[in-house]
């Protein structure tokens, strides 16, 4: 018994080196490092000479912007969280659901531009756009679950990770199969372009459709999940499926209800999204894709508040970040370094709080 | 036992749609003309007839009834084939008549895929009703077949899909075979077709040869590997000399296949690197990185500075901001050696993340780099948009492996074969072991004493100096770079290559690569599909097959001789305790002892 206390005691097999606390070090040093090129980099830019700083109307666009986009990132962000809560899995097609679902309201869109209803009916035409895209993002989240996801219900977990990342590649090029490879430009109404001015901000008008969106799809979704019985099903699965399923629950109803919530929110974001950007794309589904995820992660995987709330902070970072931060450095085009920010801030959280703004911090998962 | 009526009209149904999804994504029309054997038979034609065969080998699987397995007779299964084969023609040609009827133009609006062509190649150019009974009447025989091919007894149906599969790879390896031929002085037109696949008695030949070959292997052919691998087994020196009879295949290789294959032949080299790598990473230590490109990019562009490579400038060529000129046979392995510190800073911060939440960090970190590589802010000292050229050709003994493809073999095979001893060597240490034993249980392996940070790191480290080598290979073939060769396609695809062949498994990583990168990059006509194969194959294995083509030797192994154990044990019940020692010298059993102490 004595050699084993002498072996356990430290010092004994492990040298200084080895004892001392590397990880947490590390930590610290990169954070302070990261909060001291952020300081840095917001003074030098707010302090630039009068002719090279950006304007507050160009902040204010900036920030407007980053709203509009954050919100649209949230909602499809709700389907990463929605799934993941219940099915502890990453759907990483899921950015290609929401793409599917913008192409077919393309088609619609596109008819309806050429006979003339989309400028006649602007209202009418784009709920009726935000439907279609909606039934069509469904249809692709159910047939993915159904094909890709549900014969995978019990096996390890990088299984249906890697299977969700085939799919992503597979339904993508589907897509660039079907509809081709180049881009489509996606009409907006007369009614929609152009600026409304509110509380003496000129807001573009698309920004506040956006947003007024957004906002009832999430408070819609909130009384869904908290009010009907099947909201209730769904949050007793993601708290314990198991239970769940002792209790009465038709877990697999549950899952294909999850996925279709998930799938009619990326079809409205899809709508918003190519209304926003006036275009669509076989590969537009990638980049808002991971940016959800990260969305999700940021604000505490599983929570609904936590994705919408992680969505417009990262609308807002992506869209002020790189002109506050990387301006003052003089890099030139900050612009196209957005995307790495995003996952920047994906790391990040990952490596200091995994569980996320909002998330209680689950030890299993990470 | 009959085959469910429901079974065969849902699997009709699923053909159909599958027929369908196949049109509408262009395959049919980009395989048209690609002629397997002779004229008629083409991939594209074998693509209508592909779901029909598929569904009815699909429906005619032996089924769990009563708590026993029943095989489906042969007349019930050729007869349930016929009935999904003809539902499945009567979707697809319904499908192609409303197509017709509706108008190919309003479809192609949405479709760009639906052509006239289209509906001229599934009609058979006999135009609307006749063309679509011969569409019906294929796929009829097509689930004949399918049917067949599962319920044929066990003596006819392996035989004749051996053959039918060497017939198929032949017609795929049309532009492989009658080069290997030609250089062996053999003249082989009654083969091959010039400049197209087989003729019809080549096919007949080649057929015959391999369903033969099939017979006897059944017949002595198994003893005789058996008793192969016994004498490699036990006689080191046999197991030498069958690796320096493959190294000597491969060393000739290239002089039998010309240039303009052994260029694929380079690129395969370059992803098998990367997935032994990989495998390492993924399949030893079990973290799933998704960044890999990462290291990829890092090998190439670091190798480019280090050789005295220029950036590509709107005014000509100029100089990096950080570069040397060393010769590339130093600069490699300074490249490889900071990538495994490129790899340990990676792996530091991202240490206690597991499963899913690493696959997406290690994505994140392969996509800043692939944002950086492509960024305006990254010009100066990498070329940013613009790349940069004039990497070093790496020349040596007279040899040039950038202007010579055959050359450029060598040289990737000699670090391929470096890459994989390595890893052959890892995997059987006691730094292999303890990666098994953190794959299968991290919490496990960490009470008994292996320090995961420590082998977690290791990984990372042997991981991104491998994927650095495969860069600075890559760098050195193309002798330019610009940022699209470095996108998370590369990750993806790395990652194909690893779960096609098997998780863990070295022969599989080649063979992966030879799948993904080799039979495509044959095929030119596959290079836009490539994705949609990769991501296709991906979801397909992970379903029907998740261990692999060919799974982890290692394994298989210790489940065969913990049988052979358990033989023993039985057989010496008596006592003699110490036969299992004899059977297993440094086996499994030791393996573990070494790991516990």
């Amino acid at each position: 018994m004595a050699s084993v206390t002498e072996q356990r005691a430290p010092g004994s097999q492990l040298g200084l080196i080895e004892r001392l606390p590397w990880r947490r070090i590390i930590l610290v040093v990169l954070s302070a490092l990261i909060l001291l090129f952020v300081v840095v980099g917001s003074y030098k830019t707010l302090t630039l000479p009068a002719d090279e700083r950006y304007t507050s109307t160009t902040w204010k666009n900036f920030v407007i912007l980053g709203l509009a986009q954050g919100a649209i990132i949230g909602l499809i962000a709700l389907g990463y969280t929605l799934v993941y809560g219940i099915l502890r899995m990453i759907n990483f097609a899921h950015g290609e659901v929401f793409m599917f679902g913008a192409y077919t309201s393309f088609f619609f869109s596109d008819a309806w531009e050429q006979s003339g209803f989309l400028n006649t009916n602007p209202w009418l035409s784009m709920a009726l756009l935000i439907l279609i895209a909606m039934i069509a993002s469904m249809i692709v989240a159910l047939l993915l679950e159904r094909i890709a996801y549900r014969p995978l219900r019990n096996a390890p977990r990088l299984v249906p990770l890697i299977t969700a990342i085939g799919a992503s590649l597979f339904l993508a090029n589907t897509a660039r199969g079907f509809f081709g490879a180049q881009s489509r430009g996606y009409g907006v109404p007369t009614a929609l372009e152009g600026t409304w001015t509110i509380l003496g901000v000129n807001v573009n008008r698309i920004q506040i459709v956006v947003l007024i969106t957004v906002i009832v799809s999430v408070v819609a979704l909130s009384v869904f999940v908290s009010r009907t019985t099947t909201g209730k099903s769904m949050r007793a699965v993601a708290a314990d499926s198991e239970i769940a399923s002792l209790m009465g629950i038709n877990v697999d109803r549950v899952i294909v209800t999850t996925f279709a919530i998930g799938g009619l929110l990326a079809g409205i974001a899809a709508v918003l999204f190519a209304i926003t950007f006036e275009s669509v794309s076989f590969s537009m589904g990638f980049r808002p894709g991971i940016a959800a995820f990260t969305a999700a992660v940021l604000g505490g995987i599983g929570s609904i508040t936590g994705a919408a709330l992680g969505g417009v902070l990262l609308g807002l970072l992506q869209s002020v970040g790189p002109a506050l931060i990387l301006t003052g450095y003089g890099i030139p085009s900050s612009f196209q370094l957005k995307d790495a920010f995003t996952f920047l801030v994906l790391v990040l959280v990952l490596i200091f709080r995994p569980g996320g703004l909002l998330g209680s911090g689950e030890a299993e998962k990470v | 036992m009959r085959v469910p009526t429901t079974s065969i009209v849902r699997a009709a149904m699923l053909g159909g749609v599958a027929a369908i999804f196949i049109a509408l994504v262009g395959l049919y029309t980009k395989f048209a003309t690609l002629e397997l054997v002779g004229e008629q038979i083409t991939l594209g034609r074998l693509l209508i007839v592909a779901p029909a065969l598929t569904a009815a080998f699909a429906v005619t699987r032996p089924r769990i009834e009563a708590g026993a397995r029943r095989m489906v007779s042969l007349r019930d299964g050729v007869i349930a084939g016929v009935l999904t084969g003809l539902g499945t023609g009567i979707v697809f040609a319904a499908a192609t008549w409303f197509a017709d009827v509706f108008g190919v133009d309003r479809i192609r609006e949405v479709f760009v895929s639906v052509t006239d062509e289209l509906i001229a190649f599934l009609t058979f150019d006999r135009g609307i009703p006749g063309g679509l009974v011969i569409l019906v009447v294929l796929c009829v025989a097509g689930g004949a077949v399918g049917g067949f091919a599962r319920t044929a007894p066990d003596d006819v149906r392996k035989p004749a899909s051996v053959g039918v599969l060497a017939v198929l790879l032949f017609g795929l390896l049309q532009r492989i075979v009658p080069i290997v031929l030609v250089e062996l002085g053999y003249e082989a037109d009654w083969l091959y077709r010039a400049g197209s696949g087989l003729t019809v008695l080549g096919g007949a030949v080649v057929f015959v040869a391999a369903a033969g070959a099939d017979v006897l292997w059944n017949r002595g052919g198994r003893q005789v590997r058996d008793r192969v691998r016994k004498t490699t087994e036990s006689a080191p020196a046999a197991r030498l000399g069958l690796f320096l009879v493959l190294v000597a295949i491969l060393v000739i290789l290239p002089l039998l296949l010309g240039s303009v294959i052994s260029e694929t032949l380079g690129q395969v080299m370059i992803y098998v690197l990367l997935g032994l790598g990989l495998n390492i990473v993924v399949g030893y230590a079990g973290l799933l990185d998704l960044g890999y490109v990462a290291f990829f990019a890092f090998g190439a562009y670091t190798t480019g500075l280090l050789t005295g490579a220029f950036l590509n400038t709107t005014t000509g060529a100029a100089q990096p901001a950080l570069s040397a000129d060393l010769n590339f046979y130093v600069a490699v392995w300074i490249v490889a050696l900071l990538a495994a510190g490129v790899g340990l800073l990676i792996g530091a911060p991202v240490l206690r993340l597991r499963g899913d939440y690493l696959a997406i960090v290690t994505l994140g970190l392969g996509e800043i780099v692939s944002v950086i590589t492509a960024s305006k802010w990254a010009q100066p000292l990498i070329g940013g948009p613009q790349g940069m050229r004039g990497v070093t050709k790496a020349e040596i003994f007279g040899l040039n492996p950038q202007d010579d493809p055959q050359h450029f073999y060598y040289l990737a095979l000699a670090f391929v074969l470096l890459a994989a001893f390595v890893s052959w060597r890892l995997s059987t240490s006691r730094i292999g072991r303890a990666w098994t034993a953190m794959r299968e249980d991290e919490q496990v392996a960490d009470a008994t004493g292996i320090s995961t940070t420590k082998f977690k790191l290791l990984a990372f480290a042997m991981g991104g100096a491998i994927g650095s080598l495969g860069g600075a290979l890559f760098a050195v073939s193309i002798g330019s770079l610009t940022p699209a060769s470095f996108e998370i396609t590369v990750s993806i695809t790395a990652l194909a290559v690893v779960i096609l062949g098997g998780l863990g498994s070295i022969p599989g990583v080649v063979v992966g690569a030879l799948v993904l990168i080799g039979l495509p990059g044959l095929l030119r006509e596959f290079e836009d599909y490539r994705p949609l194969i990769y991501g296709g194959a991906l979801v397909a294995i992970m379903i029907l097959r998740p261990q692999g083509l060919i799974p982890n030797v290692r394994r298989t192994r210790e489940l065969e001789e913990e049988e052979v154990a358990q033989d023993a044990w039985a057989k010496d019940a008596g006592g003699e305790a110490e036969a299992v020692a004899a059977v297993l010298p440094g086996g499994a059993l030791g393996g573990e002892r070494e790991d516990l102490e």
